[in-house]
């Protein structure tokens, strides 16, 4: 009768899989080099490099998912006015780059700001139009980092909009035009209220994986553009020094850990969902 | 009047939608078409050749590659969906505090970080001494998929009538049948959509195999290594395949799921 | 009624359920029940009557105590071993498979022949009054078509008994009384025995041979519909069994209770002197008299037309006394009561447990 064991091998999976992992980073972040305690790896995160690095990273993040939510959600409540998007079939559109590979994404992106991409060469040709010969640079810094987290997250910040815009009771704003609220009052009184569990669960949706990117400020931003992902990936795979590197991934995982605290407050779980 | 005004409306927000959907595609569309194009230029069409697709079908790297992740993916989906969905319907009879306990852990799974799950298997995998490669990545698949199958799982677990699997006993069905026969027909849904989400998760990973792998390369770490020595048609050609298979797997998924809607 | 034997087909002995340690759902309970009754265990929610039920079933293990099933120990066995089917109260159908399936379920485990199966469950939808709706799903079934394949699944694999968890509750009023009466011909036709949960007295008293009323865990009275009716052990049976007047009173000797200020001949004895009792009066049981006849005058306070009678609420010096009458009085006027010593029923105070006798 008792189900329980049926959860055994998922247990013992998650333990040796995700619980002890996370344990060895934080045994790793805590000892230095030969092993012994210290706290010195969290010391060295203090120092004004790093801690730049951190700022420009969640900077970066905020001013990415705040773009996200002023071009998402006029367009998801748009989409989700049945006049416009009568089938449902519109919103899909906006979705499915959702499903490509984000690689796939980031060097589409490549491709056009590169030095003899689409746009750059568009821009050149109508500079020297003008008569300004030097030839524009669009890629690597900050402006293209920041464009192709935009492109890349925009998708992630629309589907939860949509949900909760779209399965709002319509009753609810006539209600509130039935007591007298004009078009404005309406939006600013009721429904964007009302969406704000949506807001919350897009903002982290895209929060979150743009404050720890490193794909799209290394292919984007070029080598010396860096980021807080950078950092960790750097000191794993080339400074190799896992103990500085481990106390760094528990600087993120707090600071998302705390931000996702933070949203939850304002969303509830049924916000957005995964797909 | 009034309808003059919507009218007017309805111009504007197709257009800011049109401006959206520009923005989203421009980039790939203009991927796809410079995959065609004769020459490497990405700025200037020279002319219409499959050159790129003949090359990359040459590529030894590249087919290897595709078959690591196809390889990943469908077994990282298989092993997840069973594991998960043993793991759901084990939760699921548990008491407040064991359920709790495990979903808090499938949830602090899903909500760490992938470069933080990706640095921190590689640490494990190398402190087990175990050799970083096709094996390392596929544990990793499954690890990071499982917490999504719990959670594709659970809802249809609470959905189902909680007599269900008593009736079934009580008609004499032991608990392995009744869990066989009626349980997890009952919840098939719900583990057939965490495996398709556990499988798409997989083809579309970089950075937790980018860290639990070091000589096996899927496509995500191959575009990535080709993209950062710059660009090469090849991968357009690639980028090109994958998005029309992506495409054409949704298109089928949305007639499937709409076929039984109807149903 | 019908025919009881007088073997005993289970036995309740000593049996109680403690949940997580602390929840105590049922307390030592003995109770036997005979083979072919119709047996209605009646209490408002957490009585702890679907506990027991499903202690018989199989699906929850006895805290303390043995369950014997035609007197062999069966306190281990688990469900999917024993001869009784439960029909749930949600229903629980299987809703990926259709209505056929759902009731050869048991027959495919125990892999009867094709034949059988096919000949069984077309026999079952008859019997059921679903001829014909073997193909169906059943999500697609209204609420009272649902609980037809319920018990038609139940009865698939021959049970000894069938369990019934307050199978009607989520039917409206009508469809409940034509199931009733069609489920108590069902258990007559079958010749088996049906152990009944519900919380609804009227739907006990009209189907049952025996009713078991239960209370916070325990037994408070077992006996036929009549004898629980007209003869309740204590104030709670008599106010969850119809409507009553319940008044506290002294027995001040044999034959003798004092309530309402003032001395009433009664028909109860054997409580000791000055004993502090409850006094239960039926509605019905109280006559209107001129206010000078009566044993006690009041005024009236409400009336409201019934159908059959009017119920008036009266209120005396001591108490508000519900009356039903077929005479209507004015709201205001003051009216005389009188209930003749056979109407007036005697309860101790306290609750005790109770055994069923013979």
């Amino acid at each position: 009768m008792n189900r329980k064991i049926w959860a055994t091998p998922f247990i013992v999976w998650m333990v040796i899989f995700t619980l002890a992992p996370i344990v060895l980073v934080l045994i790793y972040s805590l000892t230095d080099a030969s092993g012994a305690f210290t706290l010195d790896n969290f010391a060295a995160f203090l120092d004004p490099i790093y801690i730049n690095v951190l700022l420009r990273s969640i900077g970066m993040a905020l001013l990415c998912t705040l773009i996200c939510l002023l071009i998402a959600y006029p367009a998801a409540y748009f989409l989700s006015q049945k006049d416009i998007d009568k089938k449902g079939v519109l919103i899909l559109l906006f979705i499915i780059p959702m499903w490509m590979n984000f690689l796939l994404r980031t060097y589409a992106w490549l491709t056009l700001l590169e030095s003899n991409g689409l746009i750059t060469s568009a821009v050149n040709r109508v500079l020297s139009l003008f008569g300004v010969q030097q030839e524009v640079r669009l890629l690597y810094n900050y402006g293209a980092v920041l464009m192709g987290m935009v492109y890349n997250y925009l998708p992630f910040m629309m589907l939860p909009l949509y949900t909760v815009l779209s399965k709002m009771d319509r009753s609810v704003i006539e209600a509130a035009e039935d007591l007298g609220a004009n078009r404005a009052h309406v939006f600013t009184r009721v429904v964007f209220p009302l969406s704000l569990p949506g807001v919350a669960s897009g903002i982290t949706m895209v929060f979150m994986p743009a404050v720890t990117t490193f794909v799209i400020s290394r292919l984007l931003g070029g080598a010396q553009f860096k980021l807080f992902g950078d950092l960790i990936e750097q000191q794993f795979l080339f400074t190799g020094n896992w103990n500085f590197g481990s106390a760094m991934s528990l600087v993120m995982m707090v600071l998302l850990l705390v931000s996702m605290g933070i949203m939850n407050r304002f969303g509830d779980k049924e916000g957005g969902g995964v797909l | 009047m009034k309808k003059k005004v919507s009218g007017a409306g309805g111009f504007f927000k197709r257009a800011y939608l049109g401006l959206v959907l520009l923005f989203l595609y421009a980039p790939i569309l203009t991927l796809i078409v410079f995959s065609f194009n004769a020459s490497k230029s990405r700025a200037r069409w020279d002319g219409f050749t499959l050159d790129w697709y003949i090359q990359l079908f040459q590529d030894s790297d590249i087919l290897s590659a595709l078959y690591v992740t196809l390889a990943v993916a469908v077994l990282g989906a298989v092993l997840a969906t069973i594991l998960g969905t043993m793991g759901a319907i084990g939760i699921h009879s548990m008491g407040r505090f064991g359920k709790g306990l495990w979903m808090n852990v499938a949830n602090l799974s899903m909500l760490t970080p992938d470069i933080v799950i990706g640095v921190s298997m590689m640490i494990l995998f190398i402190f087990c001494k175990l050799e970083l490669g096709f094996l390392t990545m596929l544990l990793a698949h499954v690890t990071f998929n499982i917490p999504y199958v719990i959670f594709s799982v659970l809802p249809k677990l609470r959905q189902m009538n909680a007599h269900a699997y008593e009736a079934a006993l009580d008609l004499g069905a032991s608990p392995g049948q009744a869990l066989m026969k009626i349980v997890v027909p009952e919840i098939m849904p719900g583990i057939v959509s965490g495996a398709i989400l556990a499988f798409t998760l997989s083809l579309d990973d970089f950075v937790i195999s980018f860290f639990t792998t070091s000589e096996v390369q899927n496509l995500s770490i191959m575009i990535y290594s080709m993209a950062k020595r710059g660009i090469n048609p090849t991968i357009n050609a690639l980028s090109t395949l994958m998005f029309v298979s992506v495409m054409v797997l949704l298109l089928v998924l949305n007639k499937r799921s709409s076929l039984i809607e109807k149903r | 009624m019908s025919v009881v034997e007088s073997t005993h087909l289970i036995d309740l002995m000593g049996v109680s359920k403690t949940f997580d340690g602390e929840t105590e759902a049922l307390k030592p309970i003995n109770l036997y029940i005979r083979k072919k009754e119709f047996i209605t265990l009646l209490g408002p929610s957490g009585c702890g009557k679907t506990t027991t039920l499903r202690l018989i079933a199989g699906f929850e293990t006895p805290t303390t105590g043995r369950i014997l099933f035609e007197g062999k120990d069966i306190t281990g066995v688990p469900p999917y071993k024993r001869r009784v089917n439960t029909v749930f109260q949600k229903y629980a159908l299987f809703t990926h498979l259709n209505v056929y399936e759902n009731i050869a379920f048991g027959l495919r485990l125990k892999k009867r022949p094709q034949a059988e199966v096919d000949r069984k469950v077309t026999e079952l939808l008859h019997l059921v009054g679903l001829d014909g709706f073997g193909k169906r799903t059943v999500d697609r079934l209204s609420g009272g078509q649902q609980q037809r394949v319920a018990i038609a699944r139940a009865l698939a694999n021959e049970p000894e008994v069938l369990l019934l968890d307050e199978p009607l509750g989520a039917l409206d009023l009508k469809l409940r009384k034509e199931m009733q009466v069609e489920l108590k011909n069902m258990q007559q036709r079958l010749g088996i025995t049906f152990i009944y949960v519900t919380h609804d007295q009227e739907e006990a008293l009209s189907m049952s041979d025996t009713i078991v009323v239960m209370k916070d865990g325990f037994i408070q009275q077992i006996g036929t519909p009549t004898d629980v009716y007209n003869e309740p052990k204590n104030a709670f049976v008599a106010d969850f069994i119809g409507e009553s007047n319940i008044m506290r009173g002294t027995m001040l000797r044999d034959e003798l209770v004092e309530f309402e200020g003032r001395p009433f001949p009664c028909v109860d004895k054997g409580f000791g002197e000055n004993a502090p009792v409850d006094v239960v009066i039926r509605p019905e049981d109280v006559k209107l008299t001129e206010p000078e006849e009566g044993q006690v005058a009041g005024v009236v306070q409400s009336v409201v037309f019934k159908g059959v009678h009017y119920e008036m609420m009266i209120r005396t010096d001591a108490f508000t006394w519900m009356v039903h009458s077929t005479q209507c009085r004015q709201v205001g006027q003051r009216v005389g009561l009188s209930v003749i010593p056979f109407d007036i029923h005697i309860m101790r105070r306290s609750v005790t447990p109770v055994e069923r006798e013979g």
